[in-house]
């Protein structure tokens, strides 16, 4: 044991980080992060909310037990710190993706792939957004307006298509991290159209590295789904 | 110009609608103003008015036997000014309501999904079809809630620490019980307790936390 612990210890580290960064904690992280960042919404992280939702449930009844059994407060205390920022980050992960619902109800709603991010309880309850603010808008301005002039979604009757839906600007700027692994790759034109999201804060002598990570963390966003980041 | 297109300023087209809209920009940020009834219906007549004008010049142009898609002449102009003018003002008017229902969204959040729990002043700034609207998100969003089985609107910040220095600032009453003690409550007496307990007090008023 004593012999492993020399030469092993540095691999041992790293297997320990390497498993720390995939714990759910982590990855819940992870997927509040991205979502905070970008200015659209992203694939529900549907396993890994269950999982937490357990994880958090099994931590509750843990801390309802030692409290129950007379455990040094202190202790207790600490599980229950960690108990409550779990929660916080599942909140704030669902909170989140809540309010940019709100935000751009029409605009994901039309289009399909986007509508295919959301969860069930979601699509429910962007349906009833839709709804209520379809009729709020109805009731207050568009039944006064002339005939041709009453959709929510277009200005006339000979508009061709929806052009007045709140959309993100996805044309932006935003922070992000690079994770460590490096690949080759070069912002192009395609990322422009859809992802155009740059770099904010740039070591200048790591420019092209950042970009180009940044490229491939864009990837990343654009092909995940499964829930790895 | 047969256009009804008037140069004078005060009926200048759009300019109500601009009114409307920098009325809405003039609150403080996150305040809301007095929902303005009356001006948005004159916004709304000055659309019916851009409507009959237009009308009646394409009837003109059709009862002169020309082409409404190709003709160019001062008719056409004026019907297209007119349009426009419609739109423009049907922008503002949507632009104003929505942008309030977005405020309102955000009174859910940070308030309360209630409409009593709206403070008076808050209350008497809505119409009547934005406390409508109000409540028929708050239950959207609580329909959500209970569907997940979590509480959204609690937790708004990240937890620091699980107990908080609190002081009452209403009489909050002796009925309430925090987690297993029961506790007087009286007013500006100060109290060590759990965050989860206290930030629904907080989040109606009741109690401010005490910092540094």
């Amino acid at each position: 044991m004593a012999e492993d612990f020399g030469e092993g210890s540095t691999a041992g580290m790293d297997e320990y980080e390497t498993l720390m960064a995939t714990t759910d904690v982590e990855l819940l992280k992870t997927a509040l992060r991205n979502e905070k960042a970008a200015p659209e919404i992203l694939q529900i992280q549907t396993q890994l909310v269950k999982r937490a939702r357990e994880q958090i449930q099994l931590m509750e009844e843990t801390v309802e037990e030692f409290e129950q059994s007379g455990m040094d407060p202190l202790t207790v205390s600490l599980y229950q710190m960690d108990l409550d920022r779990a929660q916080f980050l599942l909140r704030s992960y669902l909170r989140i993706r809540l309010q940019k619902l709100e935000k751009y109800m029409f605009y994901i709603w039309k289009d399909d792939s986007l509508r295919n991010r959301l969860s069930e309880p979601e699509i429910f309850f962007v349906k009833r957004c839709i709804d209520d603010m379809e009729k709020h808008l109805e009731e207050t301005v568009l039944s006064k307006l002339p005939d041709n002039y009453q959709s929510a979604g277009r200005q006339s009757i000979i508009s061709e298509e929806d052009d007045m839906v709140p959309e993100p600007q996805l044309d932006t700027f935003v922070a992000c991290k690079s994770s460590n692994r490096f690949v080759s790759l070069r912002l192009v034109d395609r990322y422009k159209s859809s992802f155009f999201w740059h770099l904010l804060s740039l070591i200048f002598s790591f420019f092209q590295k950042q970009v180009c990570k940044f490229a491939f963390i864009n990837l990343q966003w654009e092909t995940f789904g499964d829930g790895a980041p | 110009m047969g256009a009804g297109f008037c140069f004078s300023k005060e009926n200048m087209h759009g300019r109500l609608a601009c009114r409307l809209v920098k009325e809405f920009n003039s609150g403080e940020k996150g305040q809301l103003n007095h929902f303005n009834e009356e001006l948005l219906n004159e916004v709304a007549k000055e659309c019916s008015e851009n409507f009959l004008v237009l009308q009646s010049l394409i009837r003109k142009m059709q009862e002169e036997g020309l082409d409404f898609q190709t003709t160019r002449n001062a008719d056409h102009y004026g019907a297209l000014i007119n349009h426009l003018s419609l739109i423009r003002n049907k922008r503002c008017l949507l632009a104003y309501v929505y942008n309030r229902a977005e405020m309102i969204q955000n009174l859910a959040w940070t308030v309360g999904l209630r409409l009593f729990e709206l403070p008076e002043e808050i209350q008497e700034k809505l119409s009547h079809p934005e406390k409508e609207y109000f409540k028929k998100h708050s239950s959207a969003l609580e329909s959500y809630m209970s569907k997940v089985d979590l509480d959204l609107n609690v937790d708004m910040v990240p937890p620091k620490d699980p107990y908080i220095k609190v002081r009452v600032l209403d009489d909050v009453g002796e009925g309430i019980v925090v987690s297993d003690k029961a506790a007087n409550f009286a007013r500006h007496s100060m109290h060590f307790l759990k965050r989860t307990d206290a930030e629904l007090y907080i989040s109606r008023g009741l109690m401010e936390e005490l910092t540094g």
